[in-house]
């Protein structure tokens, strides 16, 4: 079997189990959702500003994406990994975890800007800008959960740490995110697009180039 | 070892105190001189950062030297 | 006793000599203000300066001073009162009209002394006429000419008007990033060997030198904070530079907690061997990428000058250059030390 067709046969085993409990999708809708109304009472007056609603969209996104990719390394006990270990290349295990992540994550993306929308108002004015923002997102914050949790799994699925390890790493992108998406608000007439896209492109790349040498160390046991 | 620590706490708690009190006194205290007296914070600090690690490396070579002493 | 110590020796000589050449060497004469900041044209005015750092006295009647305008129209001092090392009264005998097109001009100030040097307050000083004569201000300003500025002492360090002696804080709060830095990307190397040849010890070097370069940062980030306060106004400015140095070190202080969490002394090692490569890749996009996209307050970022002409002149760099040096060899002898400690206790609990 060659890298291409274990990658395939994974991404089917993840979109099965998904489909047949409908447990990711479902349980982080609802907290989008839940979340989104929480935060929208809380501030009495409403969303008006761009700033604060790509604040709250990408904040929201944070919690929602760390919510649906640990759940990825749990639903993985110990028998099944040496199961894994015996039959698959780590690298076909790492990769297909990374695609159906940035699948989930961009979906759930689309889903809480739709949400958003409906109970806050859109606030985005250029939707391709903002479709890339959201797309490089999910492929970062997607790839750096995915290893993050990966770690943590090590530690017995230990949520706290994955808390401690994720955040201050994802601080960078989240902020170039921010910036980015404010940008496509139409708020700013900002002329360092470009340069915020590299930069996110250049750090996903590197994560990405990074999690598929290293995870190999991480999966013997 | 917990007496250390509390002395300590009291030691700093006391400088702090001084410092605040030398503040309000002159309130330029650090701003007199072309501001030297910042670069002698920036030097005291440093210089206690490390005698703070040279505490902790301290305590664990004691630690070193009782389990020694006990093997023994 | 100290083992292949040569490097220990040159760290100590480097930082006497920091520390000496850092404080003793006097910052070069300036103008620390100049009163009154407004002139109006037509006037006589008296104006008062205090030098810092001047010696007014020694130089007495060989003072010169001009008020400066732009495409080097100067007007000079009618005479100069030395009140005291410090203090000077300059008259000014200002023509009618300014060689400007408009009401309101600003002007710089340049003294000139034999024993301090030229000394330039640029565009400090704000001039008014009451109506524009373009031709006839060029022609009353044009009879002073500027001639001959004598260069100051040789030796010092250079005059800023917000930084004051503290630009010494550039021997003592910068190079310790260059010493993190140096401490982390050691790391790193030892992180790839334990992973390419699972030596335990390559990763007990590796916690070491993290250790230091950690302890490197946080007083780099307390004594940035202090120098903000008396630069900048506030410990925390919310510059690029702070926040990112701050996240950068939750990244490694994760890193400690992430050792904790594991019991098996392989796995520990293992995962934090590859924790400590991810989180050196996130580190750089935090420290050399981002500061330098978006406005900082630190030189060098978002428009700022760099360590240019102006914020690191030849007789900083000749301090600057062994400061780093010497504070990056103290942070490997921390380091260095601390491992060996390590290592001692590591066969002590194997035994």
């Amino acid at each position: 079997m060659n890298l291409f067709s274990q990658i395939g046969i994974l991404l089917r085993k993840e979109l099965v189990l998904e489909l047949r409990t409908g447990y990711a999708i479902s349980g982080i809708l609802l907290y989008v959702l839940s979340t989104v109304f929480i935060v929208y009472s809380a501030f009495f007056q409403g969303v008006n500003n761009a700033m604060m609603w790509v604040t709250l969209f990408w904040i929201i996104m944070l919690f929602a994406s760390i919510n649906a990719i640990v759940k990825s390394f749990v639903q993985e006990n110990g028998n099944r990994q040496l199961y894994y270990y015996s039959l698959l290349d780590p690298l076909a295990v790492i990769i297909s975890k990374m695609v159906y992540n940035i699948s989930l994550l961009f979906l759930l993306s689309l889903l809480t800007w739709a949400a958003l929308a409906f109970m806050v108002g859109n606030q985005i004015e250029e939707f391709s800008a903002f479709l890339l923002a959201l797309f490089l997102g999910s492929v970062g914050f997607s790839i750096l959960f995915t290893f993050v949790a990966a770690i943590s799994s090590k530690a017995d699925n230990n949520s706290t740490l994955l808390a401690i390890l994720s955040f201050p790493l994802v601080i960078p992108i989240l902020m170039t995110l921010i910036k980015l998406s404010v940008g496509a608000t139409g708020m700013l007439e900002d002329t360092g697009v470009g340069k915020d896209i590299g930069i996110l492109v250049a750090i996903d790349l590197v994560l990405a180039g990074l999690t598929l040498v290293l995870y190999p160390f991480l999966w013997r046991d | 070892m917990i007496r250390n620590r509390i002395s300590l706490v009291c030691v700093l708690t006391l400088l702090v105190q001084q410092m605040a009190f030398a503040q309000q006194a002159s309130g330029d205290f650090m701003r007199s001189i072309g501001r030297i007296y910042v670069v002698v914070a920036v030097i005291l600090i440093i210089f206690f950062g490390i005698v703070l690690f040279l505490i902790y490396l301290d305590r664990k070579l004691t630690k070193l030297e009782n389990q020694i002493k006990e093997n023994e | 006793m100290i083992r292949q110590s040569w490097w220990k020796i040159l760290a100590v000589v480097l930082l006497v000599y920091t520390f000496t050449a850092g404080m003793l060497v006097p910052l070069k004469p300036g103008i620390a203000d100049v009163s009154p900041r407004a002139l109006q044209a037509g006037t006589d005015v008296e104006m008062t300066i205090t030098g810092y750092n001047s010696y007014y006295t020694k130089a007495k009647s060989d003072l010169r001073a001009w008020l400066k305008l732009k495409g080097d129209v100067v007007l000079k001092a009618t005479s100069i009162e030395v009140v005291d090392d410090r203090t000077l009264k300059l008259v000014f005998k200002l023509p009618a009209y300014l060689p400007s097109d408009s009401k309101d001009d600003v002007c710089s100030l340049i003294l000139d002394s034999p024993v301090d040097g030229a000394i330039v307050l640029p565009e400090g000083i704000a001039l008014t006429q009451d109506s524009v004569n373009l031709a006839e201000g060029s022609k009353l300003w044009s009879v002073d000419k500027m001639d001959q500025l004598n260069a100051g002492p040789e030796l010092t360090f250079p005059y800023r008007s917000v930084l004051y002696e503290t630009i010494r804080n550039q021997y003592f709060h910068v190079p310790l990033w260059f010493a993190m830095l140096f401490l982390f990307i050691f790391s790193v190397g030892f992180s790839i060997r334990y992973l390419r040849k699972f030596d335990p010890d390559a990763d007990q070097r590796a916690l070491a030198l993290t250790r230091a370069g950690f302890i490197f940062g946080l007083l780099g980030l307390v004594t940035g904070a202090i120098w903000a306060k008396f630069a900048w106004g506030a410990y925390w400015s919310w510059d690029v530079k702070q926040n990112m140095t701050a996240v950068a070190l939750l990244i490694y202080a994760a890193y400690f907690i992430l050792r904790g969490a594991f019991q098996d002394e392989e796995k520990k090692a293992r995962l934090a061997a590859v924790y400590n490569i991810f989180a050196f890749a996130a580190l750089i996009p935090l420290i050399f990428v981002i500061p330098r996209l978006t406005d900082s307050l630190h030189p060098g970022n978002g428009g700022n000058p760099a360590f240019g002409s102006d914020d690191l002149d030849n007789t900083m760099r000749m301090v600057f250059y062994p400061a780093g040096i010497g504070w990056t060899l103290l942070g490997f002898w921390i380091a260095a030390v601390s491992y060996r400690i390590d290592k001692l206790q590591n066969k002590l609990l194997d035994a």
